[in-house]
Formats: structure tokens, sequence, C-alpha cells
């Protein structure tokens, strides 16, 4: 097992609760991880590969925590999201079930693999959903956290992962209930991110710094309920919004970030970085598909500079 | 009739006529309901509820040792209501809420005895396999039954469900009210269907036919439901009239939806009066 892969500490952490509750299952679409093949071994009955069929996969999730069971499903966001998107609607939104999704791939994770395996339009879709929770973790601590909390969450949830590794940005102990947090505080600009570009994020500010620009970053790592009230506090005072993620620019974080200001008559400039509204068909790993389509530190930072000018 | 008293078929076909005379009434009130799909399977509704063939306990609906009944092909919802409310689950009264409190497809929130919320095709089948797993897992003895329709066997995630039930050996009943309509035409002349039960078979099913409006067929075939002889789901086809019980709706593609007015609503109701 590499060291903070995210797909291992999520089942690391459900193996762990599964030792201490019996109720616990993992339903997988086909797919693997290290600490899965753990909980294959050590929970034969409560691990179910459910083969590649997502859609009676997730009806079989719910039918599971009508029978008192808490669920965990597994597989590539775009397979376990959009394919059985009305499975999620009726079986587990509209019962209000106890079934967790777990999506890996995020944005161009799945970069070689193009269009049918990124993911991009996943937070847009499913948080139109009644009763769902979204999560959208940037780190292994709040990763492990999350998971925790998504036990602990009645309803259906759905935790949005990024594939490999990341470092750690947070404190062993931080508290993940208030569904962001401020990784930096600065007085000119907010940067709004989620997921691992939150590190990218950071990066960002440091060189926004060097060209004496003052940045707060926020790692908006619950989307869904949005904590509005916290954020609103947060951008008071920045004299730019920018919102930066790894998803279409319709319907993401930027988005979300949106209706919380018209919502609430703020009036602040927002810039939204996202994937603009197209597929990407050209081929290289994550980080080049990021340069391509404009999520590169360097342009992040560029852009931020010149929507500074503008104000 | 080999099983079955001449009491007890009279019996059940005295509740198969109140139940369509019934949803008849709730589907005039409300203006609304697909009353074809619900008298197709009304006889089958029946025989599981008042044939003895499902356990349930309408003062305590979420008894655990009630079986599991789904009905898949949500849209005939208002078959089970009527047989729902003379259980006991809710007050009869209560009917006439139709189309306010209640609505055409079954929803866990608002009707007592309601096991999952249906009316999307094919997912209530999927829930069904999940429920039957949990059953086993936990070492319960309940059954789950889950009634599908014949048009609703084109969903694609019905055959996922099938595979899936069938690899671990699911305690799991699956009715299929195959009335040979569809919404808009016949269902041979969409996309064929037959050699049907050969489909199931070939899932891995242990498979019988039937017709959907004996009662001595349908209680012959769940009999043994709660003590398979065998480790295989089982799925009925019950060969069955859309429109069955008014003589101008059987087997007439108009009566997928619809409700009669005037001279028709009188005939309706003549027929389906004891």
């Amino acid at each position: 097992m590499k060291q903070n892969e995210f797909r291992d500490v999520v089942f690391g952490e459900i193996y762990r609760i599964a030792t201490e509750d019996d109720r616990v299952m993992v339903l997988t679409a086909d797919m693997g991880a290290t600490e899965l093949d753990k909980f294959k071994e050590s929970f034969k009955e409560r691990y179910i590969n459910v083969g590649i069929a997502e859609q009676s996969g997730m009806s079989i999730a719910a039918g599971l925590a009508l029978g008192g069971k808490i669920v965990f499903i597994y597989g590539i966001i775009p397979f376990i999201t959009l394919r059985c998107f009305e499975q999620i609607k009726v079986n587990l939104c509209s019962m209000k079930l106890p079934v967790t999704i777990i999506g890996i791939g995020a944005g161009f994770a799945y970069s070689v693999d193009g269009p049918t395996h990124h993911a991009i339009e996943d937070i847009a879709i499913m948080r139109a959903l009644p009763e769902m929770t979204i999560f959208n973790p940037s780190d292994p601590v709040s990763l492990k956290h999350i998971t925790k909390i998504a036990y602990a969450t009645p309803g259906p949830k759905y935790i949005r992962l990024a594939k490999g590794s990341y470092p750690s940005i947070y404190e062993a102990e931080h508290d993940f209930s208030l569904g962001l947090a401020v990784q930096r505080k600065g007085d000119d600009v907010t940067i709004i991110s989620t997921g691992t570009l939150v590190h990218k994020a950071l990066v960002v500010s440091d060189e926004l710094a060097k060209r004496s620009v003052s940045s707060s970053v926020v790692d908006l790592y619950r989307i869904k309920p949005i904590n509005d009230r916290l954020l609103l506090r947060i951008i008071e005072g920045s004299k730019l919004v920018v919102t930066l993620e790894d998803h279409s620019i319709i319907g993401g974080i930027g988005s979300v970030i949106s209706e919380v200001l018209a919502d609430n008559y703020t009036s602040v400039p927002l810039k939204r970085i996202g994937i603009n509204d197209q597929y990407s068909f050209r081929y290289g790993n994550t980080e080049w598909l990021h340069f391509l389509h404009g999520l590169d530190v360097n342009n992040v930072t560029k852009v931020i500079c010149e929507k500074l000018r503008e104000l | 009739m080999t099983e079955l008293s001449l009491d007890r078929n009279r019996y059940l076909e005295a509740k198969a006529l109140w139940v369509r005379r019934k949803t008849l009434e709730m589907a005039v009130v409300a203006n609304a309901g697909h009353l074809g799909g619900a008298f197709s399977c009304t006889d089958i509704l029946v025989a599981l509820y008042y044939g003895g063939v499902l356990r349930f306990d309408p003062h305590n609906p979420h008894w655990d040792g009630r079986d599991r009944f789904i009905l898949s092909k949500g849209h005939a919802g208002l078959a089970l209501y009527p047989i729902l409310a003379d259980l006991g689950f809710f007050p009869i009264s209560e009917l006439e809420s139709f189309a306010s409190k209640i609505g055409i497809n079954p929803d866990i929130n608002n009707i007592p005895g309601v096991e999952v919320n249906t009316g999307s095709l094919g997912q209530g089948f999927g829930v069904g396999a999940g429920l039957s797993l949990s059953g086993k897992i936990d070492r319960k003895d309940f059954c789950t039954v889950v009634l599908l329709g014949d048009g609703e066997c084109y969903e694609g995630s019905v055959w996922e469900t099938a595979l899936f039930a069938a690899h671990h050996k699911l305690k799991l009943v699956a009715i299929i009210d195959y009335n040979g309509l569809s919404a808009t035409d016949f269902t041979k002349n969409i996309i064929r269907q037959e050699p049907f039960e050969n489909k199931w078979k070939a899932f891995g099913w242990n498979t019988v036919s039937i017709n959907g409006h004996s009662f001595a067929e349908i209680l012959r075939v769940l009999k043994d439901i709660h003590d398979p002889k065998s480790n295989k789901p089982l799925a009925v086809v019950a060969y069955t009239i859309k429109g069955k019980g008014v003589s101008f709706m059987e087997n007439k593609i108009s009566w997928h939806h619809g409700v009669p007015r005037g001279d028709e609503l009188e005939v309706a109701r003549r027929e389906l009066t004891s």
C-alpha cells in the first residue's frame, strides 16, 4: 500500500469501522484497493462485488440498507454516479437510505482514459438530488474523518475521491464538522477550492504572495449542504472571490458559490475557474490536462492577477 | 381445481372483484391511474395477501419476520392500496385521499405496508434482491417477493439483478405480470420477449409459467416459497389479460392509462359488481 493512497485511506477507515459495527457492508462495481482486499478477507459476507453493473448495484445497496445494513458502494465516478443516477435518486435519496457512494477519479484523474472516465459533471448532478450530502476531501486526514462522518450521518452521501496519494494538510484531530476550513488567511483574494485542487490553490497563494497579493485559501470539503453563513463571514472584505475546481464550470463549486452570493444579496466580484464546457480528447497525465484546460498554477495565478487589475 | 376448495376460490374471487371495483372508483375520483395494468395483476395480489402466501402483520407493518413484497411495477399501486386498507394497514376511508395523500406509485412515507418507493421500472426488483441478501446474511427466514410487469423487463437492470440473484442463491420470487402489452403497443410488436420463461431459466432461475388469473395455479406455485426445495430464486411467468374484469378494457392498449366516463363507467361498474 502506498502511503496516503486515497482509496486505501478510505477503505482502511471503513475496515476499522466494520470491526466495531457488523452492519457495515462494502459493495464494489468490480473495483479494488489493497485495503479493500483486507476487508474482503476479514468480512467475507459483508463484501459484495456486484460486477460491472452499477444500476442494479445501487438498488441492491438500497435493499441492504432497508434491511438494516450501513452500506458503502464503490466505483469509478462517471459509472457510480451518472450511469446509475436514477437509482440513486429513487432508491437512495427518495427513501433517505444510509448508503455512501465512494466515487474514485475526480476531474481528470483518469487522464489517459479520456472523457468516458473523466468526472467533470458529477458535482453538478449529485448536488441536484434532495437528501444527498457531498464530500470532496483534499488530503488523507480529511478523508479519514469524512469517512467516519459519512458512516455516522443518516441518509445518502457521496464521497468524491481523487486517485493516488496526496500529502496531509491538516492536523490529525482537526474538526471537520463545519464543512469548510480556512487553510490560509489573507486580505485581497479568497480562493475557494475543493478536493485535491486545494493543494494547487495553496501554491497559487504562494505565487500571489510573491506578487504582493494576499490571499485566503478555503477548502470546501463538504459541497452539500453548504455552510453558507461561515462562508460569507470568511469572504467578507475580500476584493475578489475565486473558485478553483477540477469540474465543469457549469454546476460545480463555482455555481455553488455564485448561488450563495446571489441568495444573500452579497455583491463581490467572483471569478470561476474550472473546466470549460467541453470534453477533453487530449491525452497525457492529469497535470498536463490541467495545463491544457487552464488549471495549472501559472495560468490560475495570471488570471487572478488580471482580475484584480480589472477591479 | 385440485388444491383449492370451491369456497376458498369463491372468497378470493369476491375479494378480487371488490379490489377491482375499489381501484376503479379511486381512479374515477382522482381522474388518474393505470387501470389496465392494475387489473391484470389484481388476482396475483389477492392471492399473495388473502391466499396465505405472504406473512405480514397489519398492526405492526415493520414486524421483522414479515415477508417483503415489492410492487416493482409501481404504476399498478391502485390495485395494492385497497388490499392494504382492507387488511387493516390503514383505514379504508383513507383510500378516498387518493391523488392527495396517496399517489399512483407506492410510497413508504405515506402508505403503511409499502416496503419500497417504486414507480421507476426495474428498480424495485434490484432493491428486492438487496433486501433478500440482507435476510440471508442475518439468517432471517423471510421471503422477498417482487411483482414486475412484462414491459418492465425491457429494463436492462432487471437482467443485472436476475444474474445477481441467481449467483447469490437468494430467497427471492419474481412474479412477472405478463399481459403482453406495454404502454403503446403489444410487446411482441415493440421488441419480442419470447422465449420469455427460458430467458429466466438461462439466467439461473427456477421458472414456471401459469395462468395469472387462476388462484389455484398461483397458490400452487407459491406454496413452498418459505421452504424452497431448491436454492435457486423462482421466476413465475403469470400470463394475464390487461384490463381483466372490464370487458371493453381487456387486452386493449388504449386502457393502459385512462379513466372511463359516462356509459363506459356504468358498464365497468356493472361488471365489477358482485
